[in-house]
């Protein structure tokens, strides 16, 4: 179970990085910002990339 | 045919079947490749189970826009994933996948198990490598259209995995898993982003429509190369006295 989860989900940080880009997305738009939201979105999805890759690092040491 | 659902669905798959093998290899060293293959066959008939049960759930309600939300979470679930860990690897943060590692871990586990525990084995891995495949295929093939695009891709990346595994019978060591994981990051990580947003703001939301998504996968492509110059650790200048 834990093995189909993690396959499903990935780990906390994961879960973390979507839900930020995901309500990132319904602010913009609710917000009255939609027409930027194609612009922001991928610099913020790679930040938050940046950051899980980074984290592997800490991890690992 | 999309050819660009397609080749996500073929790299994907691809990366998971090596993996498989890997596993379905080691068992079949402990019961013999008629047992490991009948784990095999019964792993893949239920992934073509829940393929074919939720792909006509989803054209059921294909264009209801939580559904296209929903998917464009799980891409970005994975595809997020994928492309940070291929980042990492490359930039040495991380160790990268090793299909030998993998095999000697296999056999290890194995060493005191029974021919039902083996071929459990070898059943919950396939089956757990072909989840993500699963998903992908299901979440590149959303409204209908896609998902003979996106199963054909599956199905036609176990071809090359099956013929190099029959010839070499060793651990397929050589294919660039890495490489393969950074572009298909891309490419996942790009559909996650078009869907779920077209799912909140409408079809109207990318100004340059389907097109956006080659420019997403370019985007992620460069900057994830950018991200590996960015966090490759620098080695320490001599200082000369």
């Amino acid at each position: 179970m834990k093995a189909l989860l993690k396959t499903l989900f990935g780990d906390l940080r994961n879960c973390c990085v979507v839900a930020l880009l995901i309500a990132s997305e319904v602010a913009m738009i609710q917000g009255d910002w939609a027409e930027f939201a194609p612009l922001v979105l991928p610099p913020l999805t790679l930040a938050g990339v940046f950051w899980l890759a980074r984290s592997w690092r800490a991890v690992a040491t | 045919m999309s050819w660009t659902i397609f080749s996500s669905a073929f790299l994907t798959a691809a990366v998971e079947w090596v993996e498989a093998y890997t596993i379905v290899l080691a068992v079949s060293l402990t019961i013999g490749w008629r047992a490991a293959l009948g784990a095999v066959a019964a792993a893949s008939a239920t992934l073509v189970g829940l393929t074919a049960a939720t792909g006509g759930v989803l054209a059921l309600g294909a264009g209801i826009s939580w559904i296209q939300l929903l998917i464009g979470v799980f891409l970005l679930l994975f595809g997020v994933r994928w492309l940070a860990k291929a980042i990492a690897r490359e930039a040495g943060l991380t160790a990268r996948h090793d299909e030998d590692e993998e095999f000697a871990a296999t056999r290890a586990q194995l060493a005191s198990a029974d021919g039902r525990a083996a071929w459990l084995v070898a059943y919950k891995g396939v089956l757990l490598e072909g989840l993500e495949v699963w998903l992908i295929v299901i979440a590149l093939g959303i409204g209908g259209a896609g998902i003979i695009s996106s199963a054909g891709g599956a199905i036609a990346a176990l071809l090359p995995v099956v013929l190099a595994g029959a010839y070499l019978r060793s651990p397929l060591r050589r294919v660039p898993e890495n490489a393969i994981k950074f572009v298909v990051g891309a490419m996942i990580v790009a559909f996650g982003n078009y869907w779920s947003l077209e799912a909140l703001g409408g079809s109207t939301i990318w100004p340059i429509g389907a097109s956006a998504l080659i420019a997403l996968v370019g985007f992620y492509i460069l900057g994830g190369l950018l991200l590996i110059a960015a966090l490759r650790p620098r080695e320490p200048r001599e200082v000369t006295i």
